[in-house]
């Protein structure tokens, strides 16, 4: 293979500019030397993919691709792979890129055998085109950030013609229990099927915050016989014409002991322990683990691989801060709040909470979906828990709780992030663990008090493209 | 005793975009707290007799599901619609709906699409999007206290409306009906429409009010609007502060484009944001 110069030019031009990012305390540099490396070699990112003689997977959908990502990588590396993850959730091409980069030597050759990339949505299609992955997971397709986003409809159309541009040997697995999901690819050769076929944590009906309430094909409402969350479950369109695929591999029972913790029955006879909690986990750990196996790995190993993953960044995340057990819980939209909060209501038995809503362009600017969570669960709660409100929209979430019919004496306003994580280190039973909800910007605030006060590490402090 | 405050939620199904549904539980918590019996009714396809309610509310949607439901509305709830005006129900009509309730709407093809006629106003598809916090000073008429309204705006849509017609308000920050008059929505008699969406009451407790009364006016069949029991407004109020601080620090900032760097909007459309027209 002869030298390709301008890739090199690219790969040293990212490399410097992480450099230069970190010196100048830019951040981590999770996208700069993408960007820098895209502009001098705008087909970079294919070029160094393909050194990776192991290929990729990309892990996309709205909620959960940062943990099943993670889950999938841990697996892979507890196999004796070496793993390329865009771990930092910097999921734009360009955080693609500049996680490529940083696995690269300087000539351009890949350090690691595979990538395992969590991708955007609205960015998979060109993916795709450049990478040619192995694996697609597709995780759900559920109402976020409108105002960023687009409808949702559109999303899905958007996804869907990236899947049809998939290479034949690709393996999709998706998550046929979202309707959206399954309308983008029941007709797709590489489709593997997952969903859950376990009655251990039903929804009565369709929450508020279900989309997908009508037949993709004919418009009809669609007749759901379990809802699991969202609009994801198991249904059929009574006209006949769309229905839940069978899936290749189902959860079959739902162990929750605790609030971190699934212990998921799986249709091939598999069992899979997982540190991570709640419902919306046991999909991403079902998709990680299907995701696993089609590269290859015999049951066992992909099983106990995903036993050894630990959240991080966030995702249920667990820091000791001002005296205090906090675990953080990343929502971004109303379907991930309403599963949140659940999961820390109904397993957590939680009393003290903070959420945090922040309105930067990452988060949405438009703040109304905080009318399509389920905060009600707040007031219903035997707990009674006490809230701080806490980001830029603490006020509009306060006004929120109000309407939900959570008395107003459980509710504290404090827009300033140390000093609302201090407030809840002091609100309720001490040694109960409390409960940290943020939107996406709002976590990287509060998580920057937990770095200064040593609590958590930076999260480019952790090494990328390298196994631990 | 009178009947409890009936409250109509068209299409609440398809037409529940941007927490729209939060506007619904504003009204019902405020008529609660002053211990008004109130209950809503969801409107879904068909045939309606819509002058039973004493508020009508229509929220906006996606566009598969709003040609859907457009398509009813005309067929079914015209006659209806203009009956329920004429008999004095209050009407809040966002996005779509507001735009439905004029004499037609013209898409970025050029095909042109018939209302319901019932205001003398007229919408287009824009050649961008208006995205971001808006400020309004509420038309005199409404009396207002304070005059300001805080809201969002998503929308692709203009609208102007006809010689008659009086702007729910006046444009302090946003984009507004178009960008030209500096008006925003439209207040005629007990009908509001707006491209104010989802949290729009719940941070302008003033304006659910002039709804609730309207609407008890109607239930009673008074001709008087009768003013309602003060509430502790503190928390609503603290958040309306909030919204106007923050969408004022925006006012005659540079555009920004929402997914920067080239980045594929889902449906293709420019995203900027904020837009304002009157720096």
């Amino acid at each position: 293979m002869s030298p390709d110069l301008r890739l090199r030019s690219a790969v040293l031009a990212g490399k410097a500019a992480a450099t230069a990012s970190r010196m100048l305390r830019r951040g981590g540099g999770t996208t700069i030397p993408g960007d820098v490396a895209l502009a001098v070699d705008p087909r970079a990112l294919g070029k160094l993919a393909a050194g990776l003689p192991g290929g990729v997977v990309l892990v996309t959908g709205t909620n959960g691709k940062t943990t099943t990502a993670g889950l999938i990588t841990t697996a892979l590396r507890s196999n004796g792979e070496q793993v390329l993850n865009n771990s930092s959730g910097a999921n734009l091409l360009f955080g693609l890129c500049a996680a490529a980069v940083a696995d690269a030597d300087g000539a351009g050759r890949m350090r690691s055998r595979l990538a395992v990339f969590e991708v955007d949505e609205l960015w998979l299609e060109q993916a795709v085109a450049e990478l040619r992955p192995r694996v697609v997971v597709l995780l759900n397709l559920l109402r976020d950030q409108l105002d960023r986003s687009g409808e949702l409809e559109t999303t899905a159309a958007q996804v869907g013609r990236a899947l049809r541009r998939l290479p034949p040997h690709a393996a999709i697995v998706a998550n046929v229990d979202d309707p959206l999901v399954t309308a983008q690819c029941l007709d797709l050769p590489g489709l593997v099927p997952v969903g859950i076929d376990a009655d251990d944590f039903l929804l009565p009906g369709l929450p508020h915050a279900a989309d997908a309430r009508a037949c993709p094909r004919c418009g009809t409402a669609l007749l759901f016989e379990r809802v699991v969350l969202a609009h994801c479950g198991t249904y059929a369109c009574p006209t006949g014409d769309f229905v839940r695929p069978q899936p290749a591999t189902a959860v079959t029972a739902i162990g929750a002991p605790a609030i971190d913790a699934l212990r998921l029955q799986l249709s091939d006879g598999a069992v899979v322990s997982a540190a991570v909690g709640g419902v919306y986990n046991a999909y991403n750990v079902l998709a990680a683990y299907a995701a696993v196996r089609a590269l290859g790995i015999d049951p066992t190993r992909a099983a106990a691989g995903i036993g050894g993953f630990r959240p991080r960044f966030g995702r249920q995340e667990r820091l000791r801060l001002f005296g205090r057990e906090m675990r953080f819980l990343l929502a971004k939209n109303p379907a991930g709040f309403d599963e949140v909060l659940r999961t820390a209501d109904e397993l957590g038995d939680a009393a003290a909470y903070l959420i945090a809503i922040n309105d930067r362009i990452a988060d949405g600017r438009d703040v109304s979906w905080l009318w399509d969570v389920d905060f009600e669960r707040l007031a219903r709660s035997r707990r009674r828990p006490k809230v701080v409100a806490a980001g830029s929209r603490a006020h509009d979430l306060a006004v929120r709780l109000k309407y939900a019919g959570v008395d107003q004496q459980r509710v504290t306003v404090e827009t300033d992030p140390e000093r609302a994580l201090r407030r809840l280190a002091t609100t309720g039973d001490p040694a109960s663990e409390a409960v940290v909800v943020p939107t996406y910007t709002a976590m990287l605030e509060l998580r920057r008090v937990a770095e200064r006060s040593g609590a958590a590490s930076a999260f480019w402090s952790e090494p990328v493209g390298t196994p631990s | 005793m009178s009947r409890p405050l009936r409250i109509g939620h068209l299409y609440p199904d398809a037409m529940n975009i941007y927490g729209d549904v939060g506007n619904v539980r504003t009204l019902v918590q405020r008529a609660r707290w002053r211990g008004i019996d109130v209950e809503v009714l969801a409107i879904g396809p068909g045939p309606a007799e819509l002058a039973e309610y004493d508020l009508l509310f229509m929220g906006g949607g996606q566009d598969r599901d709003q040609s859907r439901i457009f398509g009813d509305f005309t067929e079914h709830k015209g006659s209806a619609m203009e009956h329920a005006l004429e008999d004095g129900v209050a009407v809040l009509a966002v996005c779509g709906g507001y735009q439905l309730l004029g004499e037609s709407y013209v898409d970025a093809d050029g095909h042109e699409l018939t209302g319901l006629g019932l205001l003398d106003l007229r919408s287009s598809a824009g050649h961008d999007r208006w995205i971001g916090n808006v400020v309004i000073e509420a038309d005199a008429s409404l009396q207002l206290q304070p005059r300001t309204v805080v809201g969002f705006e998503n929308h692709g849509g203009r609208t102007r409306l006809g010689a008659g017609l009086h702007p729910l308000g006046r444009v302090v920050v946003g984009g507004g009906n178009n960008g030209e008059d500096g008006g925003e929505g439209v207040v005629r008699g007990r009908l509001i429409g707006t491209y104010l969406h989802g949290s729009l009451l719940p941070k302008n407790p003033h304006l659910a009010d002039w709804l609730l009364a309207t609407a008890l006016a109607h239930r009673d069949a008074a001709g008087l609007v009768a003013a309602l029991s003060p509430l502790d407004d503190s928390v609503e109020m603290a958040a309306h502060s909030r919204a106007l601080e923050l969408a004022m620090a925006e006012r005659g900032r540079r555009a920004v484009p929402l997914r920067g760097r080239g980045a594929p909007a889902a449906d293709g459309r420019r995203g900027w944001l904020p837009y304002n027209p009157h720096p």
